[in-house]
């Protein structure tokens, strides 16, 4: 009996819930509440993660309803390590929230909304279940445009059309994909499909399938010709809700395409691979070029997004073992640095009062810490040595030189190196340059930012924590990515357990 | 769009429409889990009466005669439909377990079949029925012209500056105002 | 009744495609909600041929009946339409309101000064 499976989901939405029912108003004790439920789900993240390490994958069994009738969540090594990443990351942006606006001024309906957004990511990488998969997609997907129109200005909300059109049509071809599959499998179980996937290989329902898949879960991750929607919109976002959005929500898409390769389709598509392989190649290339246009901080950033998705799906496109724990390694690192940039980017703001990068300056001085942490971070995401993004890049390029596929390896490495570019932009316009004449420097603001610098430095440890302590995280990585390449396991662990229903 | 009717026929008669309403979709709530019916579709149906009822008698009426605020009664029902999927987790039985009680016989009533499924139906259907009520009540207010939450609503749904962050910054200029 | 089902869930989507672009949000509307509708009668001509076969409820009489999971995934699809067009009424109205116009292609012209 695993109930505690459903917690990471239960736990969001019953916070959510009861804020909106007891406390509709934001208040010191509302705050405090969601921060230790934040923190709850965090511990309670990394005790499933330490089991799921140590013992084959947990499976509940929702309602007692066997599979392949019932839905099932299922824990494996990768599921835990993407829980652990979620609820780390949500528990920082909550923090940085607090600090950047004062509780009189906070959108009463913005953490609980936030809880929803983290119930959907973790029942999407929780579920065992196409179609339950679906459904939280669609929580995960509703809360999220809630939370990007909250805020936004008259001017700025018209962004949230491409996001909630593209996002809203990737819906509708998922729901197509997942009767197509039913019709194809009979079945909307993971681990049945799976199992009868692997019967009828060859077969073309199972190419359609997968084809669909793909396109959809690369809508979501913002893959090369379907990106557009992504980094025009979440410039308009708070910088608290930007970086969980620049962290999370495209990695569940990351997250799905890991697992259906990896458990769900047998794994002989390869001309699926290859064009994935190509797709991502165009996507860091075009997007960096993207990020090295702008001149704000919030969208160079999510152009760096769709960038680094790139290398996640390069990883996925060359698709051996050691391509897949690369992938997974990247992950780790992609979604603690990415996060820990928008909330420097969130930090710098409030010195500056804009993150025009014009009317920035002088922040060296200002806050050396902060300058020290964006150095680091900007570093690690660029891939230098013996930063966290470098082991990631290292071993995706390595295999790479492996296969023999130099142009995308060619391609990786012009990505990194315009990616270091656009960081230098940042660095020389809000940290080197003296404060033009038109910017303001808010003289309280050290104050004020001491709580976002010491979140942002603990951020920093982190990915430092992955930098140096590469060996342990890159095994975590490979432990994770041998669980995920053994359907066999996952199958097991599912049809073991008895219920009512059974066949 | 104009919320209002002057048919005194209409006005009369909408009391009764809106009790047969209620009465049919009580019906389907109950009837739901062995045949067609259920939380959502009964959720639904109230809801449709209390638009019916707000466009004869206009929306800021139908809001005043409201007893509850509606997203207050929606949360109270998901927390209840979440409650009833978690209790079976406090006895060690999975989430969502379901247990049912089979009566042959009640007076006046007859054969009763209930079980935990009801109350989460009842939760859907609390939800369902408010947010609809609460999203057609906004968005018509919004067309016929009026703000889209009263002032008693506003600090429930926004807070005291709506700006984007970049002005936040300032708040000092922005409070004063 | 399959060959039937097919064609109109073709229609449907083209349909739906044709309206999504257009440049006017009253069509792009209308667009998305044909497309939910073609997604879920999709979904449910996914049981299989229905012809002899009765509705799935077992409370009342016997024999062969259709598939009800794709019935049920429909239930769940028509919420989520049903919430997400609500939405996209509304933040088409604000847009609307805001920009002062319903062309989609006016929306995005360069603004003289961005940011």
């Amino acid at each position: 009996m695993n109930n505690l499976l459903v917690l990471p989901f239960l736990l969001p939405v019953l916070t959510a819930v009861i804020c909106c029912l007891f406390v509709g108003r934001p208040g010191v004790g509302r705050r405090v509440f969601i921060a230790i439920s934040a923190a709850a789900q965090c511990a309670l993240a990394f005790y499933l993660a330490v089991r799921a390490f140590h013992e084959p994958p947990l499976v509940l069994l929702m309602g007692g309803w066997a599979p392949p009738l019932g839905v099932v969540l299922v824990v494996d090594g990768l599921a835990a390590i993407m829980l652990c990443l979620s609820t780390v990351v949500a528990l920082a942006c909550i923090l940085f929230s607090y600090a950047e606006i004062p509780v009189w001024a906070e959108q009463p309906l913005r953490l609980p909304l936030m809880q929803l957004l983290v119930a959907g990511i973790n029942l999407s990488f929780l579920t065992g279940d196409l179609f339950n998969l679906f459904v939280a997609f669609e929580i995960m997907l509703v809360a999220s445009y809630a939370l990007l129109t909250l805020e936004a200005n008259d001017r700025h909300i018209k962004e949230a059309f491409p996001y909630l059109a593209v996002n809203m049509f990737g819906s509708a071809l998922f729901l197509v994909a997942a009767g197509l599959a039913y019709s194809v499998f009979g079945t909307l179980n993971l681990a049945d499909i799976s199992r009868r996937a692997e019967a009828m290989q060859g077969d073309f329902g199972v190419m359609v399938v997968a084809v669909l898949l793909v396109v959809v879960f690369g809508i979501k991750a913002g893959v090369f010709p379907l990106y557009y929607w992504l980094p025009n919109s979440y410039p308009i976002l708070p910088f608290s809700l930007g970086a969980f959005y620049s962290g999370m929500l495209t990695k569940v898409g990351i997250y799905v395409l890991l697992r259906t390769f990896g458990t769900v389709f047998p794994h002989n598509l390869t001309q699926l691979y290859t064009a994935l392989a190509w797709l991502a190649g165009l996507t860091m290339v075009l997007a960096v070029l993207g990020a090295v246009s702008r001149n704000f901080i919030r969208g160079i950033l999510s152009f760096h997004i769709v960038s680094q998705i790139g290398y996640m799906i390069l990883a996925i496109g060359f698709f051996t073992p050691l391509a897949i724990a690369a992938c997974i390694f990247y992950v780790i690192h992609h979604i603690i640095v990415k996060s820990s940039l928008f909330l420097i980017g969130g930090t710098a703001m409030f010195y500056n009062r804009t993150d025009n990068l014009a009317r920035m300056g002088g922040l060296l001085k200002a806050s050396p810490i902060l300058a020290t942490c964006f150095i680091i971070q900007a570093f690690s995401l660029a891939g230098v040595p013996p930063l966290s993004g470098f082991w990631g890049k290292y071993a995706i390029i390595l295999v790479g030189l492996e296969e023999h596929r130099y142009w995308l390896v060619v391609a990786a490495l012009v990505a990194s190196v315009l990616t270091l570019v656009s960081m230098l932009k940042i660095w020389m316009g809000a940290f080197w340059q003296k404060l033009p004449a038109d910017g303001t420097a808010d003289p309280e603001a050290p104050a004020a930012a001491r709580t976002m610098t010491a979140i942002v430095c603990a951020l920093t440890l982190i990915s430092l924590a992955i930098g140096f302590g590469a060996e342990f995280f890159f095994g975590i990585a490979q432990t994770a990515a041998t669980s995920l390449l053994d359907p066999a396991q996952y199958r097991e662990a599912v049809f073991s357990l008895t219920g009512k229903g059974g066949q | 769009m104009k919320a209002t009717t002057d048919s005194f026929l209409v006005r009369a008669l909408i009391g009764l429409v809106f009790l047969l309403v209620n009465i049919v979709s009580v019906y389907l709530l109950l009837r739901g889990h062995n045949l067609p019916g259920g939380g959502f579709i009964g959720g639904l149906m109230t809801g449709m009466s209390f638009i019916l009822l707000g466009l004869v008698r206009g929306w800021e009426e139908l809001q005043r005669e409201l007893p509850v605020p509606p997203l207050r009664l929606a949360s109270f029902g998901l927390l209840l439909a979440m409650i009833t999927g978690t209790a079976p987790m406090l006895f060690g039985r999975q989430f969502l377990t379901q247990y049912q009680l089979h009566l042959d016989y009640v007076p006046l009533i007859g054969e009763v079949h209930i079980g935990t499924p009801l109350l989460f139906d009842i939760g859907v259907f609390l939800l369902v029925s408010c947010i609809t009520v609460k999203l057609v009540i906004v968005l018509a207010r919004s067309t016929s012209g009026l703000p889209a939450f009263t002032p008693g609503e506003v600090p429930y749904y926004a807070s005291e500056l709506e700006g984007p962050i970049e002005e936040t910054a300032n708040k000092e200029d922005r409070h004063a105002n | 009744m399959q060959i039937e089902t097919a064609l109109l869930v073709g229609l449907l989507f083209a349909v739906s495609v044709y309206l999504l672009l257009h440049k006017s949000f009253v069509r792009i509307l209308f667009g998305f909600v044909t497309l939910t509708n073609a997604t879920n009668l999709f979904l449910i001509s996914m049981s299989g041929d229905p012809d002899g076969k009765r509705a799935p409820i077992l409370a009342e009489g016997s024999g062969p009946i259709v598939d009800p999971l794709p019935q049920a995934l429909v239930l769940t699809a028509i919420v989520i339409g049903f919430g997400l067009t609500i939405y996209l009424i509304m933040l088409l109205y604000r847009i609307f309101l805001d920009a002062k116009t319903t062309d989609a292609s006016k929306l995005f012209l360069p603004e003289a000064d961005d940011e």
